[in-house]
């Protein structure tokens, strides 16, 4: 397992893009100082199977800012376990979580939302989402969203869903004269622009598109 | 154009086409009304090969070729179109994107190239005038947001963007004002002409003031029991499907 420690210093802007876990296990431990920003994105396209991606960020410093964007394309027999832990130590802390998965045959995924709010974090701001969505009827999502709050005044929302592609959407496409695999993708690259986008780089944007084509090929 | 012989379709194991005999051929306007739970958006349903329906029995036949046993994609792509009666959102796909691909599947289809961005575009602008669809209804994401009016003027919009040999307009009036089905009604009227046929599905004679059929079928228990020109729309407004029916 590889552990990369990151330390961003008060006022820093960091940007931190996770494009292709070759190991088995990757971890990121990440402290944040005041006025620091961090911004995260996961893309999880050429995992290996039983891959693990580990995001370990505490602000240890006032009004620090933590947004995550992760997405991630499974297929064949693939299973990966993405965990963030995501702890506000001091006050006015903001974060931000967005995650999507799409999950194909008998791939699995999982994915593990730790938010830990401490006592004294006051007027922290926490949110995290997970939307999901399964390709066949043998392929699986786990989300566990964890949120430990310890402070009384704080905002903390989170939400989880898992579906499944919308049929009405897909007939509607294929009246059109659209081929199923072309709705597919057009639904599946509508799902995941919220996340995709965030990157706001053409290149980065195409290649992820792609992978997302070959994905469902 | 058309032509159903002896079509029987059910949904979750319940029979409701029993038996539908229709012919329609180019140049021709037909009326298919009925009372609720009749079968009307089965029929479009069936005719449209939404995977939700099992056909049991008959045959269709499309320009000579057996409609049946073509996927949804390829029947749209020989010239069928459907206008749904709750068109679907989509978010996140744009009108752009969504009309692109369905405007090059059928050219390819034809072996035909594919438009280019500036071909494109500028089809969009004349066909978008038809239906005075605003120019941010056709940069939005499709149906997202649109108004019970709008979402049928898309309807029609698309219409004019994939030229269908065969429209069928499932309750197009339905959550229209009178202006807004003004509007469709003459989109619908500019886009028929001597190569193509429609198919108008609707509980209302009112439509069929602005819309004016060549045949009038009343379509009752999954059966057409009548067929008429149009004067019998009138008839049946006067005497309600209950007189019919008898």
């Amino acid at each position: 397992m590889s552990v990369q420690e990151l330390h961003i210093e008060a006022g820093e802007h960091k940007r931190l893009v996770i494009m292709h876990v070759g190991e088995q296990t990757a971890r990121w431990q990440i402290k944040q100082e005041a006025d620091s920003v961090l911004t995260v994105h996961l893309f999880c396209l050429d995992m290996q199977s039983d891959a693990e991606v580990l995001l370990d960020i505490e602000q240890v410093g006032e009004h620090a800012e933590t947004y995550i964007y992760g997405l991630g394309v499974l297929t064949g027999k693939q299973h990966v376990r993405v965990r963030t832990h995501v702890l506000h130590s001091v006050p006015n802390g903001r974060s931000s979580q967005l995650l999507k998965f799409a999950v194909k045959d008998e791939a699995r995924a999982e994915f593990i939302g730790e938010l830990i709010v401490a006592p004294n974090a006051q007027h922290t701001d926490a949110r995290q989402t997970n939307r999901n969505v399964l390709l066949s009827p043998t392929a699986t999502m786990h989300t566990q969203p964890q949120l430990e709050i310890y402070a009384d005044d704080v905002k903390c929302s989170h939400g989880a869903t898992t579906g499944q592609i919308d049929e009405s959407a897909l007939f509607y496409m294929q009246q059109r004269g659209i081929a199923l695999d072309e709705a597919r993708q057009l639904l599946l690259t509508a799902f995941f622009h919220d996340v995709v986008s965030t990157l706001a780089e053409q290149e980065v944007e195409e290649r992820i598109q792609n992978k997302i084509a070959d994905a469902l090929a | 154009m058309l032509e159903i012989k002896n079509l029987h379709a059910s949904i979750a194991g319940k029979e409701i086409l029993k038996g539908i005999n229709l012919h329609i051929r180019a140049g021709e306007t037909h009326a298919i009304m009925g009372p609720n739970g009749a079968g009307k958006s089965t029929l479009s349903a069936v005719l449209a090969g939404n995977p939700a329906y099992t056909v049991t029995e008959g045959e269709v036949l499309f320009n000579g070729k057996d409609l049946l046993s073509m996927a949804p994609e390829v029947r749209a792509r020989e010239g069928l179109f459907l206008s749904f009666q709750y068109p679907v959102e989509i978010p996140g796909v744009s009108m752009t994107n969504f009309m692109r691909a369905a405007v090059n599947a059928k050219l390819t289809h034809q072996g035909l190239p594919a438009l280019s961005a500036g071909e494109f575009l500028k089809l969009m602008r004349a066909k978008r005038a038809l239906v005075e669809l605003d120019n941010k209804l056709a940069n939005r994401s499709v149906n997202e947001g649109f108004s019970g009016g709008e979402k049928k003027r898309n309807e029609i919009f698309q219409m004019a963007m994939l030229e269908p040999c065969l429209s069928i307009l499932d309750e197009t009036d339905s959550g229209l004002d009178i202006d807004a089905l003004r509007i469709v009604a003459e989109g619908v009227n500019k886009l028929h002409n001597e190569q193509n046929a429609t198919i108008v599905i609707t509980h209302y004679q009112r439509l069929l003031d602005y819309i004016v059929p060549d045949y009038v079928h009343i379509l009752a228990d999954g059966q057409i029991i009548r067929t008429g020109g149009k004067e019998l729309a009138l008839e049946l407004e006067e005497k309600g499907y209950a007189g019919l029916i008898q």
